[in-house]
């Protein structure tokens, strides 16, 4: 299951993406959380802290930049460009999240 | 990108950016619910509105609005009826904890797990499995 959470700035997406997330990993389901702003910040709302947020942020930046090589797929991304947050949610930083291939 | 993942059984809640901009470049099918979050104010509703259509149009599967930060529910959710007709709908109450958790930088539900907007969101989950599509 995917699901899409959309609307204009501020109206609460971030908040609502966190909450969902983690709500359906303590049903004891498997989790990916897939913060696919520009600006992200899920990582503080699902509670991994702004440091790991940071990071991830930064990660992300040089995969952009082509300073590391692109991951081939999701379970690599996610391996190398996102971590595990509380109730076991996965979480990644995801830029052009609409292109066809992941990395 | 998305419909390439290979997430087995996973859920996948992707949090996308602000408007509509990301939706529209989705190709047709990517999800299997959308989400769309609006504060019940015309500006937002807009975006709400368009949100809406799109989804559709591209068949981004069941839409759910999240009609956020609700102060008075009757005239908040008369405007959004106004605006949005008959999509199905989450309130979720304007709470002041939502800011505060912000502020501490850490998430809601650490923070303020029983607080009325996150007894709201929590709710949520019950209507992602729930079949009436
Ligand atoms: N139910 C609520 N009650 C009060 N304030 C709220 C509520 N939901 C969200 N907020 C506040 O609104 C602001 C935006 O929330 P959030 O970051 O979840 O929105 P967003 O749609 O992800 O924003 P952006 O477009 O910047 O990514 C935050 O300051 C948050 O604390
Ligand atoms: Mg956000």
């Amino acid at each position: 299951m995917k699901i899409a959470v959309v609307g204009k700035g501020g109206a609460g997406k971030t908040t609502t993406s966190a909450v969902l997330a983690r709500s359906l990993a303590r049903q004891g389901r498997e989790v990916v959380a897939l913060d696919c702003d520009t600006n992200p910040n899920l990582g503080i709302s699902l509670g991994v802290g702004d440091l790991e947020t940071e990071r991830l942020v930064s990660l992300r930046e040089q995969l952009d930049d082509g300073d590391v090589e692109h991951a081939a797929d999701w379970d690599e991304i996610l391996d190398r460009f996102g971590t595990d947050g509380p109730d076991g949610v996965r979480l990644g930083v995801i830029t052009r999240i609409e292109n066809p291939d992941p990395g | 990108m998305l419909s390439s993942g290979e997430f087995g059984t996973s859920i996948v809640v992707a949090d996308l950016e602000a408007g509509i901009g990301t939706l529209s470049r989705l190709g047709d099918s990517q999800v299997d619910l959308t989400l769309v979050v609006v504060e019940p104010t015309p500006r937002s509703l807009d975006v709400g509105r368009r949100a809406i259509d799109l989804a559709r149009e591209n068949k981004q599967g069941r839409v759910i609005v999240v009609v956020n930060k609700v102060v008075d529910v009757e005239t908040d959710l008369a405007l959004v009826r106004e605006k949005l007709g008959d999509a199905e709908l989450v309130v979720v109450p304007d709470d002041d904890a939502v800011l505060d958790a912000d502020r501490a930088g850490t998430a809601l539900l650490d923070h303020a797990p029983d607080c009325p907007a996150a007894r709201a969101l929590v709710e949520l989950v019950d209507l992602v499995f729930d079949s009436a599509a």
